[in-house]
């Protein structure tokens, strides 16, 4: 806090001398805060070392022998969950605070770790046989119960990553669009029905209050998975865009409505720019094709309504931050 | 100069101030509301979602407009075409000034777009189909351009940029005068310190208060150019491709200990003044360097394979980490592990959780990459999860 503007704010008679003496004694004894350095150490810290534990492992295979590697990648993730246990602030539905930072990465390594076990198992021992989906399954499971338990978004956000991947998208943020085969037709339908059971998830934790502060991340990843595959169903089903069309309209609907009730702009946001999108195609398929050599009026079109979906979202978000 | 009423700005510092010794607990929330009423701020500062999803619409704007404009000139002359692109970049300075006259935009994600495609298209205009501009010349253009930009919009990307083509100038004149090959790491450090020395100074200076942060940027950015200027591989590679001097691998430069000197040394050295100085500029600056340290160590010698440097990273960064948590439980010569009263967008967006899941990759793809393959034809598709 900068002790000058206070001054001549106490001398505009905006604050009392108390609360300008609270200010001063405040900025005087204010300590240097370590904790985003330290954090990242941690974190830094904690994907080096399951990396470089992977890599070692693969590695050297052959000298160490796989049970060594096994029960060493073993011991590791028992090591860092029963610090976690030993740590944690007992269950509730509610959200708990982690004791420390350091209990976060220690959750985090844990988990990391139990991935690279089944990983292991499967691909040494092939211990689910051809079951791959068992492969994804167990961790998923895993790693859901971990998130839950311990109460850790970082976790529920790897558990959803892996339920998409058991379900065969790929959803890890700058991967969605390069990674997915979108010309896959199961691909769209699993991509609509994933999104819509996330964003259930995240008005079941608000309903049933079991965990609410998940909702967020599970209506994040749900409403972005909806948008994407009805959008693109809209581009690859020559006959049947327009019924993709009326689903992703349906979902901008609904996405629309949540948000304005929670004030969350973010949501407004994404239900204005997937649906300009949407429309946008829609308008591209019925109109533009098929005037041949007009494209000033689809450049005119761009221009035009890209400006106007700026004002709108302007002026939506000095609506919604006054509440 | 600056584009925004010096009073608006002054009243958009004291809420922050006001808000921040709110969180405290220093004033109430009546004298809060009091001071807001009397600080009036009418300025449009969206959150950084909306100023991400504002730049995306305003750059597609700015494409299709300035397609427009080429489309109506696609036929004439190249004079033409750059006539056009003039027309668009004054279009967008328009349409910037207009937003932040009659809007009050400050920082919306429409300002940085319409900016910083104005100075894109002005250039482009400028170079377009011109054979004969040196490079200094265009150097020269872009510092002249972003450093309007800084002084009107208090733009940091492009105080950034006019500090980086600043930097380039003075390279390129190095290089004319004998001997400025060879001085030219130092006189590029010298620099860089007194651009450091010169921004610590301003940034204290309230007349400056509104370009507060484009100093602070600058700051930044002069430790690294100053690093940077001394480091090995900067130097001995920079050289090698400039001048041709074909050095075979493991052949050093001339005075290369001095440079290797510099790169173990400069990193330490900002910790340990950041610490003294309570400096989170230097502290954090040292921090990230200390990483181009150890890129430039393992480039040249191989210390050790590296997974091992990676577990044996992993375990000090882990342990320093849980020893200094241990070691500030209470607070330590004003240390705290305590989070700072700044509430970051980062928890409210819950960006931790994203990174997490963007490094994390469930297996399925990666197994397909792996050579060997013992497991009787468990590698196609959705093989095992996990390999890092």
């Amino acid at each position: 806090m900068n002790i000058d503007t206070f001054s001549k704010l106490q001398k505009e008679g905006l604050i009392s001398d108390e609360e300008m003496q609270r200010v001063t004694h405040t900025e005087t004894t204010r300590l240097f805060s370590l904790h985003w350095e330290i954090k990242t150490a941690l974190y830094l810290g904690v994907l080096l070392l399951s990396g470089g534990l992977g890599t070692l492992v693969y590695k050297n295979i052959d000298t160490i022998g796989h049970q060594v590697i096994l029960l060493f990648i073993a011991l590791l993730c028992i090591g860092c969950y029963a610090y976690c246990f030993r740590h944690r602030a007992p269950f509730s539905r509610e959200k708990t605070e982690s004791p420390n930072a350091f209990y976060d990465y220690a959750l985090l390594l844990g988990s990391l770790t139990f991935v690279t076990f089944i990983g292991y198992l499967q691909y040494q021992y092939a211990a689910f046989g051809t079951a791959y989906g068992l492969a994804i399954f167990i961790p998923m499971v895993a790693l859901f119960a971990t998130a839950y338990y311990f109460d850790h978004l970082g976790i529920l956000s790897m558990a959803i990553t892996n339920l998409a991947a058991w379900a065969g998208i790929a959803i890890t943020p700058f991967q969605v669009l390069s990674q997915n085969d979108f010309s896959n037709h199961t691909l769209i339908y699993t991509g609509t029905v994933l999104g819509i059971g996330l964003v259930a998830m995240a008005e079941l934790s608000e309903k049933r209050d079991f965990k609410k502060h998940f909702a967020f991340t599970y209506r994040n990843f749900g409403v972005h998975i909806f948008f994407i595959a009805t959008i693109a169903g809209m581009c690859i089903f020559d006959n049947w865009y327009f019924v993709w069309f009326l689903l992703a309209a349906g979902g901008v609907y609904l996405t629309w409505f949540r948000a304005f009730r929670d004030h969350s702009f973010y949501f407004v946001m994404l239900a204005v720019l997937y649906g300009y999108v949407a429309l946008t195609i829609l308008l591209t398929r019925v109109l533009f094709n098929h005037l041949a050599n007009d494209f000033f009026l689809a450049f005119m079109y761009m221009i035009v309504s890209t400006i106007s979906v700026i004002f709108l979202l302007v002026n939506l978000s000095k609506k919604i931050k006054q509440p | 100069m600056i584009a925004w009423p010096s009073v608006t700005l002054d009243n958009l510092a004291i809420q922050n101030e006001a808000a921040k010794a709110h969180r405290q607990g220093c004033i109430s929330p009546e004298t809060l509301e009091a001071i807001r009423t009397a600080h009036p701020v009418k300025l449009y500062l969206p959150n950084p979602i909306t100023r991400v999803g504002l730049f995306i619409l305003t750059t597609i704007v700015v494409c299709f407009t300035t397609g427009f404009l080429l489309l109506l000139a696609i036929s004439g002359e190249s004079a033409s075409l750059r006539a056009m692109l003039i027309i668009a970049a004054l279009l967008c300075i328009g349409a910037l000034e207009f937003a932040i006259s009659q809007k009050g935009s400050y920082r919306s994600g429409i300002n940085e777009a319409l900016l910083w495609s104005a100075v894109g298209l002005l250039c482009t205009g400028i170079f377009f189909e011109s054979h004969h501009v040196t490079e200094n010349t265009i150097a020269i253009i872009v510092f002249g351009l972003t450093v309007l930009g800084t002084l009107r919009y208090a733009d940091m990307a492009s105080s950034a940029v006019a500090w980086l083509s600043f930097l380039f100038i003075i390279f390129q004149q190095a290089m004319r005068i004998p001997h400025g090959v060879q001085a030219l790491p130092f006189l590029l450090m010298a620099l860089s310190l007194a651009a450091y020395l010169v921004t610590t100074r301003l940034e204290k200076r309230p007349a400056l208060r509104h370009y507060a942060d484009c100093l602070t940027l600058l700051r930044i950015l002069s430790l690294i150019t100053l690093y940077m200027a001394g480091n090995y591989y900067v130097v001995r590679e920079t050289t090698n491709s400039m001048f041709m001097l074909e050095l075979q691998p493991g052949q050093g430069i001339p005075g290369g200990w001095i440079f290797w000197i510099l790169t173990v040394i400069i990193p330490p050295l900002y910790i340990f003044l950041g610490i003294r100085k309570k400096d989170a500029v230097l502290l954090r600056t040292g921090i990230i360097l200390i990483a181009m340290i150890v890129f430039t160590v393992r480039y040249y010698h191989s210390v050790m394979p590296l997974e091992t440097a990676m577990v044996v990273g992993g375990l000090v960064l882990t342990g320093g980490a849980w020893a200094l948590i241990r070691y500030l439980h209470t607070p330590k010569n004003g240390f705290t592990y305590a989070a700072s009263d700044e509430p970051g967008m980062a928890d409210r967006l819950k960006v931790e959780s994203l990174i997490i899941a963007q490094t994390f990759t469930p297996g399925a793809r990666s197994t397909d990459t792996n050579p060997t393959n013992f497991g009787g034809g468990s590698g196609g598709g959705g093989g095992a999860s996990g390999d890092f």
